[in-house]
């Protein structure tokens, strides 16, 4: 699994961070009850705060998306493999008329955000 | 007069010595243990038992000459083997430490087993009336462990080898865009070590019941140990380089980026590159952390050594492992 922070993009890294986990667990990277890097190494790795790693795993456990075991660390939930696979390929969809029509990020994820509100 | 030699002499010289030093200490050890038992034989029993069944009583017979032969020829062909790997391929200090370990722990076990047995027969006028050798094969399996493990200790590491070439052009990056951060980690494992393990262990329970063969539980936890540390590692490529760390901590290790000189992807065939699965010393000295067949992540490392790890999605490894290489060699 290949995880990456952008210090200088304005999303807060805990943030990054979880949006990367998501996308491992979606992608099938991590499979339900697979065990994720302990908090302390990961944050050596990506050289942040420990506190920053262990954020990002209360909100992907807020999710039901992994469980934190006292001991056992950070484990993937059982359900949380569930085939993403028709919706990144519609997010590849979305990204690619994006591009064509030239709109950001940030205004692409507004539109999908209200869409959400209907 | 270290000054006047090269980093890559010094590494010849280290892997050089720790095959003569160990080779040596190893051929010592069954010397020391053939003239003990030599001395003993007139307190001997001609034939002495030299092997003992299920059951604990003996039920081989030869001559003391005919054991000491079988000491010094096995025991000694294994030294000299092992010694001459570690002369040869001895780049990797894993290499070395394997060399080392191997050596201390077989001449001693080959040791202990000797003289416990024939120590035992002092005195007899009828080899059949020796006991159980169990004591003595326990403390032959275990007591050299720890030896071995001080002589892979000892052994001395690899010298700081750091390079400023730059890694290959034509070899795969992950795009990261300045100041971006990032890690690959992935765990490899293997059931195989255990299906072959599963009979191993069958089997010495099986003895254990049937014919009290306690020493057969000490094998299976020796088994057991060795399955932990072979056949789960995780895997890490990030600011710190490749780090492989096996399940339980140790053994671990390490590439650091200035001394990557190439990450790729290989194919490996575990027997016919490796001779097996685990922690191996293939051909040229190359490492590998062998658990299946198929591709693998190859890191070519500064001084002639590399390691070969059977990870999945090993492009992605390598790909990041350069592009960080690069970045620490541009300064960026």
């Amino acid at each position: 699994m290949l995880l990456r922070l952008d210090p200088s993009a304005e999303e807060p890294l805990f943030a990054q961070l979880v949006a990367q986990l998501r996308l491992a667990i979606a992608a099938g990277q991590l499979r339900g009850g697979e065990r994720l890097p302990a908090a302390r190494d990961l944050a050596e790795s990506l050289d942040v705060n420990s506190h920053t790693v262990l954020r990002a795993y209360q909100e992907l456990r807020d999710d039901g998306l992994i469980e934190l075991r006292r001991g056992r660390g950070a484990v993937v939930a059982s359900g949380a493999g569930r085939d993403h696979r028709a919706l990144l390929k519609a997010i590849d969809v979305v990204v690619r008329e994006a591009r064509a029509l030239g709109l950001s990020p940030q205004a692409t994820a507004a539109l999908l955000k209200e869409a959400f509100r209907t | 007069m270290n000054a006047t030699l090269t980093v890559d002499q010094r590494m010849r010289r280290r892997r050089h010595v720790t095959g003569a030093v160990t080779t040596v200490g190893g051929l010592l050890v069954l010397l020391i243990a053939a003239g003990i038992t030599w001395s003993w034989r007139a307190q001997l029993p001609d034939p002495v038992a030299s092997h003992w069944g299920a059951d604990g009583q003996p039920d081989g017979f030869s001559s003391l000459g005919g054991i000491l032969a079988v000491l010094l020829g096995l025991g000694g062909g294994l030294v000299l083997l092992f010694g001459a790997a570690t002369w040869v391929l001895g780049q990797t200090s894993v290499t070395r430490r394997i060399g080392a370990a191997a050596t201390a722990w077989v001449s001693l076990f080959m040791a202990v087993v000797v003289v416990g047995s024939l120590f035992v027969q002092r005195g007899l006028s009828d080899a059949r009336e020796a006991g159980s050798v169990n004591t003595v094969l326990l403390v032959g399996l275990l007591v050299p462990i720890v030896p071995a493990v001080i002589a892979a200790i000892v052994v001395p590491g690899d010298l700081r080898q750091p390079t400023t070439d730059p890694v290959p052009a034509d070899a795969p990056r992950v795009k990261l865009v300045d100041g971006e951060r990032a890690v690959w980690i992935r765990r490899a494992s293997t059931p195989v070590g255990f299906y072959l393990a599963a009979p191993v262990i069958l089997v010495g329970v099986a003895l254990f019941v049937w014919a009290r063969a306690w020493p057969m539980l000490v094998v299976d936890a020796l088994v057991i140990a060795v399955l932990v540390i072979l056949t789960t590692f995780v895997v890490r490529v990030d600011r710190a380089g490749l780090t492989v760390r096996s399940a339980g901590g140790w053994p671990r290790y390490r590439v650091p980026l200035d001394e990557v000189v190439r990450a790729g992807v290989t194919q490996v065939s575990p027997v016919k590159d490796f001779g097996g699965w685990g922690w191996r010393v293939g051909r040229d000295g190359r490492v590998g952390v062998v658990l299946r067949k198929g591709e693998a992540l190859l890191v070519e490392r500064t001084g002639g050594r590399s390691i070969v790890v059977t990870v999945d999605e090993p492009a992605k490894g390598a790909g990041l492992l350069n592009t960080l290489a690069d970045r620490a060699r541009t300064g960026g």
